[in-house]
């Protein structure tokens, strides 16, 4: 049997590091560092994870967009080649059309883009994006102003052309920072807009548009200020989330009739969420390498004050070897003290990480996983037996005589 | 311990014995023989102390009958054992159970009370943990510091932490007890002390080896072992 029993050296290795505490706390200091940065960075990109996949969820779990150019690569992340990416293919009314006749049953809207300049009484706001599309689209993306913040535009509205707008929550913000700006008048393109609602905040989405600084109009409006009739984007909401993948096959096939295959792009929100999530995924990898590496700094540390400590103590190490101690139970318990010391780093680091992202929460989205603090724990306690076994081995290779006689 | 200790009669098999020891160190081209076959015997219940001058070999001596070294050559037999040839962790097993060293730096952990300085043999050995405490008490109330159970080394004086360092020899009931300048880092009164401690541990039927280069402390002893230049004077057994 093992002698000193596991719990005899864990309990002597916490008197020893207890010693001296604040050689302990600093020694720790490195894998406190190591362990906070690590459990902050990846509770920052969980967080920012879980919030992106709420904010697609409001874009309609049972949407289907079709857009020009061709977005993501065949990997699924977002395609990063040039002439693919400036494809200035356009669809048109006929598109839209081609989607009705052969995809009935379906609620297909248009949408046109256009970057306009703003002004109200006093302030003027450029390179807005004013979107134009349908009376429905307001309830399919969940955009419609909530009670008391006025409404969508109705489908008379739309067919009349009618010069109404629906401001995004930032936007009629920086337009109206004083009062309501429900019924005021703004003016784009030298003609009176009238704003018949405000969207309640909706946050931005990371990689996509600003959704709060959008402002919405009739699809006819977009057409004259732009002086044609092309689209940016078409929606197709099928009637359930089941029949979102042989949609957008037949969406798929229903284009590469008319277009090149590079030319348009059917994707849906789980598509967009899985590249973004990729791409969030990456970037907290590559971040928490970088903070590890101060864990291995830390490790260093550790390993420092063990080989000080091992020097410190050459002469209690040449007692206990007189009186039994054989060289495992000398390297175990110096081992211990280096896990106990990497391990109290690991404690300490992990309750500082969990308050900091507790506090970062205020103000963005950050949430502590269970996997990152076990492995933060894991990795320090890997760095206490890595960086410990070598001072460990020299306390325990120590002649007892020569360690009797240590001034 | 009562067990050996009931048996006073000194058994013919000598309890240590050297034979023919010799221990060589090389430094560079030059040989050195630190010990030059010396055969010494340790019989059971004897008070016995080791001297000679310093570099005569005495803590060569001491080294090998503390099986903290091996002999280039020779044999050591413990109770008529050879374990010469023993590898550092049976050595380790041995000491533990068979000696209990008492040194001049007294060698007690810092910042660690007398109880727990005590105890530390047991944490090598087979001793259950619920009997170290009171094992470790009953050794302090043995050298006269029951009443300082809890202090720790920097609170007793020179001759109280030699007295800690003598009951952590004792706890283990050692066959042999090799304390090695004892009195060394004490005061004379402190130092008269721990040797009448060590008189009256040899009349309870200790074996006690005395090492020491001082000739009025070793006349302390029954016998006198004397070594010059890696080889004993006198009388071996």
């Amino acid at each position: 049997m093992l002698k000193p029993s596991i719990d005899d050296l864990i309990r002597s290795s916490i008197r020893s590091v207890l010693k001296n505490k604040s050689r302990t706390l600093l020694t720790s200091l490195g894998i406190i560092i190591g362990v906070t940065s690590v459990i902050l960075l990846t509770s920052i990109g969980n967080g920012l994870t879980i919030y992106i996949n709420q904010q697609f969820e409001s874009l309609g779990s049972n949407s289907i967009f079709i857009s020009p150019g061709k977005i993501f690569n065949d990997n699924g992340g977002f395609n990063n080649n040039e002439s693919a990416r400036f494809v200035t293919t356009s669809f048109t009314e006929s598109d839209v059309n081609l989607i009705k006749r052969n995809l009935r049953g379906n609620l297909v809207i248009p949408m046109a883009m256009s970057s306009v300049e703003i002004k109200s009484n006093k302030i003027t706001k450029t390179n807005i994006t004013l979107a134009g599309s349908t009376y429905q689209l307001g309830e399919t993306l969940d955009r419609l102003p909530s009670p008391g913040n006025g409404r969508w535009f109705t489908q008379e509205e739309e067919n009349k052309n009618s010069p109404v707008l629906v401001l995004g929550y930032t936007i009629a913000r920086d337009l109206f920072p004083t009062g309501n700006p429900l019924n005021r008048k703004v003016i784009i393109g030298g003609k009176n807009y009238k704003i018949i609602g405000v969207i309640d905040k909706k946050g931005s989405s990371f990689g996509g548009p600003d959704q709060d600084s959008q402002v919405y109009t009739p699809l006819g409006v977009v057409f004259n200020i732009n002086g044609n009739e092309n689209l940016a984007e078409i929606l197709v909401k099928t009637p359930n989330k089941s029949q979102v993948d042989s949609i957008k096959e037949e969406l798929n096939k229903l284009f590469l009739e008319k277009y090149d295959k590079d030319a348009f792009t059917v994707f849906d929100s789980s598509q967009l969420l899985d590249s973004i999530n990729s791409i969030i995924g990456t970037l907290t990898i590559a971040l928490t390498g970088i903070a590890a590496i101060s864990l291995v700094v830390g490790g260093i540390g550790i390993m420092n004050i063990m080989l000080v400590t091992v020097s410190e103590r050459t002469r209690e190490i040449g007692l206990r070897k007189a009186i039994g101690a054989y060289p495992r139970a000398i390297l175990l318990q110096f081992l211990f003290e280096a896990i106990i010391l990497s391990g109290i780093g690991g404690i300490i680091g992990i309750i500082l990480g969990s308050l900091g992202t507790a506090a970062i929460n205020n103000f963005f989205p950050a949430k502590v996983t269970f996997s990152s603090v076990s492995i933060a724990f894991g990795v320090s306690f890997m760095v206490g037996i890595i960086f410990g076994v070598a001072p460990a081995r020299k306390a325990s290779k120590l002649s007892p005589i020569e360690a009797l006689r240590y001034e | 311990m009562t067990q050996s200790l009931s048996k006073k009669s000194k058994s013919k098999i000598p309890v240590l014995e050297l034979k023919n020891i010799v221990k060589t160190y090389t430094s560079g081209n030059t040989t050195f023989n630190a010990l030059d076959g010396v055969s010494v015997c340790i019989n059971r219940g004897e008070f016995v102390s080791i001297t000679g001058p310093s570099g005569s070999g005495k803590s060569t001596l001491m080294h090998v009958v503390g099986l903290l070294d091996n002999p280039t050559s020779g044999q050591v037999l413990l109770e008529g054992q050879d374990i010469s040839h023993l590898n550092e962790e049976e050595l380790a097993k041995t000491r533990n159970v068979t000696l209990g060293f008492v040194f001049q730096q007294f060698n007690l952990l810092a910042k660690t009370s007398a109880t727990e300085n005590v105890s530390l043999p047991l944490l090598y050995s087979d001793v259950p943990k619920s009997l170290r405490l009171p094992k470790a008490i009953e050794m302090l109330n043995k050298v006269g510091l029951g009443d300082k159970l809890n202090n720790t080394p920097a609170q007793l004086s020179g001759g109280q932490q030699q007295r800690v360092a003598i009951a952590r020899a004792l706890i283990n009931d050692p066959k042999i007890i090799l304390a090695d300048e004892p009195t060394g880092n004490l005061d004379s009164k402190s130092g008269k002390e721990i040797i009448s401690l060590f008189h009256q541990l040899h009349d309870e039927g200790r074996t006690i080896i005395l090492v020491t280069h001082d000739m009025d402390l070793a006349k302390q002893a029954q016998r006198i072992i004397i070594i010059k230049d890696g080889k004993v004077t006198n009388k071996k057994c």
